[in-house]
């Protein structure tokens, strides 16, 4: 029991990332597919940011006290900010590649007429 | 000022991209010399950091005067300074080649496509030059991106196939954005070096494990390793000349760098091979990729369609070489990378002047080009050699050692492969030169010879021919000198084993 | 088709999970990644980056560049919409 309250947070990130991968693979809406890629990213920043937490830690924000550097700063007490500014990065590489999906799923969409994936391979051929 | 180098390499693409809109505003026509002039200035740089590396040994910048693991480091060895010198150079080559194939076929959107052009360059070289994990997951999104957009408008159905790059391209590289966290989780550090230092006593832990695991499989998406290569005869049979020329050469060759890095520089030799099955399963891997490769392209009537099957092969030449695992194997795909590059580069080139004049890319179109087009199918017998292997083209010696590779260590499947790809690109190829060399046009028989355009020269616009001809030289002329190659970059890049 | 998708759906998420078996618990203050790098970063902010906020200083000073790239793709993916969507109106 122990075993799982000291792992839940990598588990429950985990079964949210494999349905938004089976949502990207499986599916044959181009818009479900790209809901599904939204998932999927979206878990791996949450799974980051879970490891950034330290138990009774506060914000990486140094209080009045520590920044006036009137004694050692206790780095048990603020919480890793290194993850923090990774997922900032990746969830802007997110957005960005949420926005470049959708902008060929326009374009596809102004071709055929559909989003759906086998008829627009029949439209092809 | 030479010491500022290594950045000026990735940040003058980056700082002309973002100004060739404005450039593109003022006058349409200034782009394109801009566009070359940005990609000379950065050949010019990573020569420079070739030279230097060559002479004094490795190079290591620190960005903002943060030394590493607290800061990102740029860290440049043999094995970079080759990738940098590679990717500028086609870059380069593919900026003077694109003008007239652009203006073609895609007429309206010259200024925003030089502008991805750049980005995807820029995205290129900062994957190569850096050491840092995360720092190369930011650029390879740049350059997967500019990717997507560049395949995006092309022909017919070129839409779902970038659609579909986009999937399995942002798995790819969600799997190594999900191994760089994991091992971070069990290090603390993103650095390539300092991770090499902190990894070797965690070689038992099953995070490390599955890190290695998804770091691999990550990299095989983006280097079309098979069977995960689905996506890239659509995506660069599809997409427009200039494209597919920037992309294909380029793409597949950073991904194995990428590898090389992992699996050798980041994870020790010691891990890579002997610890763990991976090499042996990497040399099978190879191996039917060859085969699958080979097989499919004899299948294709379509040109660019064909050349995709080939390098799926060639991707497997190299996966297979480090799968040998001893040091002339890897010296062999070390070198076979410099080799597919240019050879890549040609027949895309090859491939985008018949685009050009055909506005077509099949195999039928090639008829009665000797004639028609003498440089140009000169410049595709020798790219054809060099894919066979015949000396003194460049194919030749990559090909040399990987076949001596693996007979030193016992790989008979993988010398076997390798003949038959040999066997089959000379069937293939040689189906072309037949086309080429009979015209099977009918109004050229009704008019008899001396009338009609059979015995008319119709070459390719000088633009597009002089990068193609320099290509087909640099391949004769890194056959010649491979020997001073080798022994004054390639054998310092290859990991002590 | 979807039977192939779900058990690779099911064996990459077997693999990950046996992944974090030999993982840091959470919440762990001694953990590998609070204790190499990220002390600097917390000790040394408001000396070195005069920033009372790590998360900034981390992502404009240390790691400054990564926030370029950031930039970059932000852009690469602004530029890529234009190319892909943008409509000549028909002349006449």
């Amino acid at each position: 029991m122990e075993f799982i309250v000291a792992k839940y947070n990598y588990w429950i990130y985990i079964i949210l990332m494999m349905i938004g991968f089976y949502a990207m693979i499986a599916k044959k809406n181009l818009i479900k597919k790209i809901i599904g890629m939204n998932i999927f990213q979206t878990a791996i920043i949450l799974f980051f940011v879970s490891t950034a937490y330290k138990k009774g830690a506060t914000l990486p924000i140094l209080t009045n006290a520590d920044a006036h550097g009137e004694h050692a700063i206790a780095v048990a007490q603020y919480l890793n900010p290194l993850p923090h500014v990774l997922m900032l990065t990746a969830i802007v590489v997110m957005v960005a590649t949420l926005g470049v999906a959708l902008a060929i799923a326009i374009m596809i969409y102004r071709r055929y007429g559909t989003l759906n994936e086998d008829e627009i391979l029949k439209a092809i051929k | 000022m030479t010491e500022q180098a290594p950045i000026l390499i990735v940040v003058i693409p980056l700082i002309c991209a973002l100004l060739t809109p404005l450039v593109g505003w003022l006058r349409k026509s200034f782009c394109y010399p801009w566009v070359i002039l940005s990609l000379a200035i950065s050949t010019i740089c990573s020569l420079l950091v070739l030279n230097t590396v060559i002479h004094q040994g490795v190079i290591h910048y620190y960005l903002g005067g943060w030394l590493p693991p607290w800061g990102i480091e740029y860290v440049v060895d043999h094995l970079n300074a080759l990738m940098l010198v590679l990717v500028s150079g086609s870059a380069l080559l593919v900026a003077i080649y694109s003008k007239k194939s652009l203006e073609q076929e895609i007429p309206d959107k010259i200024v925003y496509f030089y502008t991805v052009f750049l980005l995807q360059v820029t995205g290129f070289l900062g994957i190569v030059i850096t050491g840092d994990l995360f720092n190369l997951y930011v650029f390879l999104e740049v350059a997967s991106l500019a990717g997507y957009a560049l395949i995006a408008i092309g022909e017919d159905g070129a839409e779902l196939a970038s659609f579909r790059y986009v999937v399995l391209g942002t798995v790819g590289a969600c799997f190594y954005l999900l191994a760089v966290g994991y091992l971070y989780i069990v290090t603390g550090s993103l650095n390539m070096a300092d991770l090499s230092r902190i990894l070797p006593e965690l070689y038992g832990s099953r995070v490390v494990l599955v890190a290695f695991a998804f770091f691999l499989v990550g990299i095989a998406l983006k280097m079309a390793l098979f069977p995960l290569h689905v996506w890239l005869p659509d995506a660069y049979t599809k997409a427009p000349s200039t494209a597919s020329l920037l992309l294909a050469p380029l793409m597949t060759k950073v991904a194995i760098y990428v590898m090389i890095r992992i699996m050798f520089t980041v994870f020790k030799p010691h891990f890579s091979i002997e610890l763990l099955p991976v090499t042996q399963i990497m040399l099978w891997i190879g191996i039917i990729a060859i085969f699958a490769g080979a097989i499919m392209a004899l299948a294709q009537v379509d040109f660019k369609r064909m050349l995709c099957y080939i390098i799926v092969a060639e991707v497997g030449y190299m996966v297979g070489g480090i799968g040998v695992a001893n040091a002339v194997a890897i010296k062999g795909a070390i070198l076979h990378i410099m080799n597919d590059v240019v050879m890549t580069l040609g027949l895309f080139a090859v491939a985008g002047i018949i685009s050009y004049k055909m506005r077509h890319h099949n195999l039928s179109d090639f008829s009665g080009l000797f004639k028609k087009m003498p440089f140009t199918m000169a410049a595709l017998v020798t790219v054809a050699l060099s894919i066979v292997g015949v000396p003194p083209t460049c194919g030749f010696f990559s090909k040399w050692y990987l076949i001596q590779g693996a007979i030193m260590a016992g790989s008979w499947v993988f010398v076997v492969a390798l003949l038959f790809s040999s066997l089959i690109n000379v069937i293939l190829f040689f189906r072309i030169f037949e086309i080429g060399y009979y015209s099977f046009n009918e109004t050229d028989e009704a008019h008899g010879h001396g009338h009609g355009e059979s015995a008319v020269i119709n070459e390719a616009p000088l633009s597009m021919l002089i990068p193609t001809c320099i290509v087909a030289a640099l391949i004769i002329l890194i056959g010649l000198y491979n020997q001073p190659i080798l022994v004054n970059i390639i054998q310092f890049a290859v990991p002590k084993l | 088709m979807k039977f192939l998708s779900f058990i690779v759906t099911v064996l990459t998420g077997a693999v990950l999970i046996y992944g974090t078996l030999d993982m840091p618990d959470w919440g762990d203050p001694n953990s590998p990644a609070s204790r190499h790098v990220s002390p600097r970063y917390i000790t040394k902010t408001e000396v070195e980056t005069a920033t009372p906020n790590m998360v900034t200083s981390v992502l404009a000073d240390y790691r400054g560049y990564d926030t370029l790239g950031e930039t970059t793709v932000i852009f690469t993916a602004g530029v890529s919409c234009i190319l892909l969507l943008r409509r000549r109106k028909n002349k006449g």
